[in-house]
């Protein structure tokens, strides 16, 4: 889909590793989201990686980041909104062992046939063939970063 | 946008409505109207004030590196299947 079209373009589903650099307010991976969010891009935030981001953050602050991140004029929340969606989800975990959060991510990602953006792109391949559509990623890396330096997206 | 105040029809829960009432009866708020018209104020300012919180954050990160890392996700984007 071409951004020349007028054509709104492809969304991409934010993991929780994203969300979680987000929430604890990692000025690089914070400052990308927002040039994305600024260029149209649209960008989705699975409910589900939310309460991880959260959960493992528990501050304030990144409840609010998190909250910012919603406000975002091209920022959708993927809510978890009925039963149907519980057994489709309850059915990715049963089949791929990832945990609910991720789960909730490759759902999405899965039923909308939309790139995961990511910080952890090996975790993803190890699943890029485990559901119905081939999982696609996009990893947020600095490629000047040595290999050994796994923390290093921040800024 | 004018000043002048819009009139919504809204639907609000049981516990909430009766909140509202009580405010205005007991004095805390001049009308339902106030009490709603508060409300959304609090949350409008709730959001701004999450949004400027992540555009600060945005605003200490090192140009340079993310710009390379834009770069690096925009040629990933331009060859996924379908681009």
């Amino acid at each position: 889909m071409s951004e020349d079209s007028g054509a709104v373009p492809t969304p991409w589903v934010l993991d929780v590793s994203v969300l979680a650099e987000i929430a604890r307010a990692d000025a690089g991976v914070t400052r990308l989201v927002l040039i994305l969010d600024g260029r149209g891009q649209p960008l989705v935030m699975p409910v589900l990686a939310a309460v991880k981001a959260s959960l493992d953050a528990r501050t304030e602050d990144a409840d609010v980041a998190l909250r910012g991140l919603e406000r975002l004029e091209n920022v959708l929340v993927a809510p978890l909104r009925d039963a149907e969606q519980a057994a489709s989800l309850a059915g990715i975990i049963a089949k791929t062992g990832l945990e609910p959060w991720d789960a909730h991510v490759a759902a999405v990602a899965d039923a909308s046939a939309c790139p995961i953006l990511t910080l952890d792109a090996a975790k993803w391949q190890q699943h890029a063939n485990d559901l119905d559509n081939p999982l696609h990623v996009i990893e947020v890396a600095d490629p000047d970063d040595a290999p050994d330096d796994p923390g290093g997206s921040g800024g | 946008m004018s000043d002048r105040k819009a009139r919504l029809e809204i639907t609000v829960d049981p516990r909430l409505s009766a909140y509202a009432e009580h405010l205005v009866e007991t004095g805390k708020a001049p009308s339902l109207s106030a009490v709603v018209n508060d409300a959304l104020s609090e949350k409008e300012r709730r959001d701004r004030q999450a949004l400027d919180r992540l555009k600060e954050t945005a605003a200490q990160a090192d140009p340079a590196k993310v710009a390379r890392m834009l770069k690096h996700v925009d040629a990933q984007a331009a060859a996924l299947p379908g681009r």
